[in-house]
């Protein structure tokens, strides 16, 4: 059994230099290397709690703007539903406005249509009444028409006074007649006037067969109207004045 | 076979007259030097945050002597890393070699585990000068009374002896064994001793490094100034 203190130096330094060797080239590197990656991961870590604290905040800040849209969709929609009612009573006004106003013009277009339809009628009556007033005429007797229509022209002129009278006398008379007169009609008619007026006044005879039967006198101021025509016109007259105070009514 | 008790030189170096013989273990060691010191520099040079299967076994075994220092010593690794690390994977490597064939591994002769308990012995010293200074790392030696002086330094000597003697035993019995069964027996019936041989070795490998450890530890705790132990009131 031997021991050599050379092998027993040698060896040692070989260990220490070994030593120093890996620390340097192996356990240094690695143990820096670890320490890196876990300071890494340290890092890695706080940024992601740092990232899920700054999205927390955001999440949070999310759900506050949600909360106040929320508020603010409800003021729209109260504000909305207010100008909504509000629209609506001032279209309903407006629609009402127009409807009293379409009611009056279509009342009124209606009472026009209703004046208008009367006065056409009481036209198409009085051309019916003359027509039935002209053949009932012409059913008459003709002197004994004639003379009833003289009689009622005298007692017109008698109605008159006689400072009406006596200026007639002194005037051109126009006879309208419905019928043509002859001489010995036309000289009855001159006595019978001369007989109201007290003297023979100026006449003159004219035909004018709207006036159906009956003598009219007519001068330059004074109008006497003693025919069918005429009693037609008044009486028509008469019944526009009796329509008008029951459609007042 | 050759006798394991003697070392033989493989050459010398030197003048006739001055020559140093260079052992078969010193010229294994160098090689073991060689693959380790050039492993870890390529290694080192390949470094990245995303490692590749090297790197993570490397990785693996820093943690683990990090994690075994820290657990035994109750401190910061870094300090004793490279020191109990390096002596863990050397004789490691050492032990194993035996299974490359004609190879004796280092440790299997006397000068390689004396040189190793001397460097625990030394480190030791260093590490308890380091951690409590001169007067802390004598003042251990007195501790728990003075009386213990000569004991405690007795003991300082032959723990590291005793680590020596532990070492070479066991490495070089199973050198031993295995040659004496493979001189007597076939081919293949060493086989399973040569596995068992390496579990020995492993098992050897850690029991050199963390007694180196609790070793240095103990210094250095016994180098630091002496509380009175606080009791808790609950």
């Amino acid at each position: 059994m031997t021991f050599d203190l050379w092998t027993l130096g040698f060896q040692t330094a070989n260990v220490l230099v070994l030593i120093w060797l890996l620390h340097r080239f192996f356990w240094k590197p690695v143990a820096a290397l670890i320490a890196d990656r876990q300071a890494s991961a340290a890092t890695l870590l706080d940024e992601a709690e740092a990232k899920r604290t700054e999205a927390e905040a955001a999440l949070a800040e999310v759900a506050e703007a949600r909360a106040g849209l929320a508020a603010e969709r409800d003021a729209m929609l109260a504000i909305a539903c207010k100008d909504t009612a509000a629209a609506r009573e001032s279209l309903l006004a407006e629609a009402r406005a127009e409807v009293e106003t379409l009611r009056d013009t279509a009342k009124t277009a209606r009472v026009r249509a209703a004046e208008t339809l009367k006065a056409n009628a009481m036209t198409e009556a009085q051309g019916l009444a003359l027509t039935i007033a002209a053949q009932l005429a012409a059913r008459l007797d003709g002197p004994a028409t004639d003379a009833a229509f003289l009689g009622w022209l005298v007692q017109g002129l008698r109605a008159l006074t006689d400072a009406e009278r006596t200026a007639l006398a002194g005037v051109n008379l126009e006879v309208v007649s419905a019928a043509d007169q002859d001489s010995a009609a036309q000289g009855r008619i001159a006595d019978a006037i001369a007989n109201v007026l007290g003297a023979h006044a100026a006449l003159t005879f004219r035909t004018d067969r709207a006036l159906i039967a009956g003598y009219e006198i007519h001068s330059a101021h004074f109008s006497l109207r003693n025919s069918w025509r005429a009693d037609l016109d008044r009486i028509a007259a008469a019944l526009g004045e009796k329509g008008d105070l029951s459609d007042a009514a | 076979m050759d006798n394991p008790l003697q070392s033989v030189p493989l050459f010398m170096v030197g003048p006739v007259s001055f020559s140093v013989p260079i052992m078969a273990s010193v010229v294994v060691t160098w090689a073991i030097m060689a693959v380790l010191v050039l492993g870890a520099a390529l290694l080192s040079r390949r470094l990245t945050l995303v490692p590749s299967k090297a790197q993570a076994m490397a990785e693996l075994l820093v943690a683990t002597v990090d994690q075994q220092i820290h657990d035994v010593t109750g401190a910061a690794p870094a300090p004793y890393r490279a020191f109990v690390g390096t002596l863990f994977l050397f004789i490691l490597i050492a032990n194993w070699s035996s299974l490359v064939p004609g190879v004796t591994p280092p440790t299997a002769t006397m000068e390689t585990p004396a040189a190793l308990a001397a460097i625990v012995f030394l480190s030791i010293i260093v590490f308890g000068v380091r951690g409590g200074g001169v007067g802390g790392f004598l003042r251990g030696f007195a501790l728990p009374n003075p009386v213990m002086i000569p004991l405690n330094m007795l003991e300082s000597v032959t723990r590291s002896f005793s680590m020596f003697v532990r070492l070479f035993g066991n490495v070089m019995s199973g050198v031993f064994v295995i040659a004496i069964v493979g001189s007597l027996a076939a081919l293949l019936v060493p086989i399973p001793l040569m596995v068992l041989d390496l579990l020995t070795g492993a098992v050897q490998a850690y029991i050199f490094a963390v007694l180196s450890m609790v070793f240095i530890t103990s210094a250095v705790e016994k180098g630091k100034p002496q509380t009175a132990p606080e009791i808790e009131e609950s």
